[in-house]
């Protein structure tokens, strides 16, 4: 047998594993991937400007969150269940932390009469809603649907973006990092 | 017949060249700035639907983006700048197809890959399994040759 043969098997067999490892790995991978996680190219910068009518008639302008942590929550009055699960997180939230936090809500593709029936129904609250009639705002923070929720550091950088009704343990993760405690 | 191949071979090769670079080269039909705006809309991911793109779907969303396209469009931004906007606050998620090409040319080059593997693997296995015939050497031969001469003697 010529020298070069066995060295020729041991390059063979080991183009396998090189082959297959790192196609196994990325497969595995794959598999604990959340589908529902959308990594939002918004994070780490600037938070996009919100201002517009809210669902009271006044007006709100994201420069009034400038200073202190704030999240930004998307929602609706036809999310069922999703926003009506996480408003009770919400308002407890805004009792716990609201003169700490931020707080703005911006409608998603809602009538007025429906968001003040949800409010109605589900708990009023402290914090103002935009109503986003053209959905300006949805596209400029890139919403997929509601709920949302962007969690913004007190520079007005956006931290992280939650997508899906909010549950304590989001809230403890995200809170702490804008640093708030939970 | 062989001496013929590699001419009509590279005349093959020449011809193709030919065309492709026809088509390249071609000036494009003058697209109007709806025309824009649609295929834009259709290369986009509508964000509250499953499987539709903007142009396609008739929810509020997808109906606000397709507003948003034709207004920067009308505002004098190229289809680069229109689709990179959408990129910026999506992601790479609200494209339909990959941005790179190179994506659609993996298939093929795992093709090519594998038949070249598959070609290689039999021509080898064929190699080693083979009957292996060697000619006799030469103090044999001429043993072989003094025996028969016993014989004939």
């Amino acid at each position: 047998m010529a020298p070069g043969v066995p060295r020729m098997r041991l390059l063979r067999w080991l183009a396998l594993p090189v082959v297959l490892v790192p196609l196994a790995w990325l497969l595995f991978t794959g598999l604990g991937t959340d589908p529902r996680v959308l990594p939002s190219p918004l994070v780490g910068k600037p938070m996009p400007a919100i201002a517009g009518m809210t669902l009271d008639g006044g007006t709100f302008s994201s420069a009034a969150l400038l200073g202190k942590p704030a999240i930004v929550n998307f929602w609706a009055s036809y999310c069922i269940p999703s926003c009506v699960d996480e408003h009770p997180f919400l308002l407890d939230l805004a009792a716990r932390h609201g003169s700490e936090l931020g707080m703005v809500g911006v409608l998603v593709n809602d009538t007025l009469d429906g968001a003040r029936g949800f409010l109605d129904r589900y708990g009023q609250v402290s914090w103002p809603t935009v109503l986003n009639a053209d959905s300006g705002i949805s596209i400029d923070y890139g919403v997929t649907g509601p709920p949302e929720t962007f969690f913004v550091d007190a520079r007005g950088f956006v931290v992280a973006r939650h997508v899906g009704p909010l549950t304590q343990a989001v809230l403890d993760d995200e809170l702490a990092a804008i640093g708030i405690a939970p | 017949m062989r001496r013929l191949a590699l001419p009509v071979a590279v005349a093959a090769v020449l011809a193709l060249g030919g065309l492709v670079a026809l088509e390249l080269l071609r000036p494009a039909a003058p697209v109007t700035q709806a025309e824009e705006a649609r295929g834009i809309a259709g290369e986009l991911r509508c964000p509250d639907c499953q499987a539709l793109s903007v142009a396609e779907s008739q929810t509020a969303s997808a109906a606000a983006i397709r507003r948003e396209i034709v207004g920067q469009l009308a505002a004098g931004r190229t289809i680069d700048q229109v689709r990179a906007y959408f990129v910026a606050r999506y992601g790479d998620w609200i494209l339909l197809a990959p941005s790179t090409p190179l994506v659609w040319w993996l298939p093929a080059l795992a093709l090519v890959a594998g038949v070249g593997l598959l070609a290689w693997w039999l021509r080898r296995g064929r190699g080693e399994s083979g009957p292996s015939v060697q000619a006799p050497a030469r103090d044999i031969r001429a043993q072989i040759g003094e025996e028969v001469e016993q014989l004939d003697a």
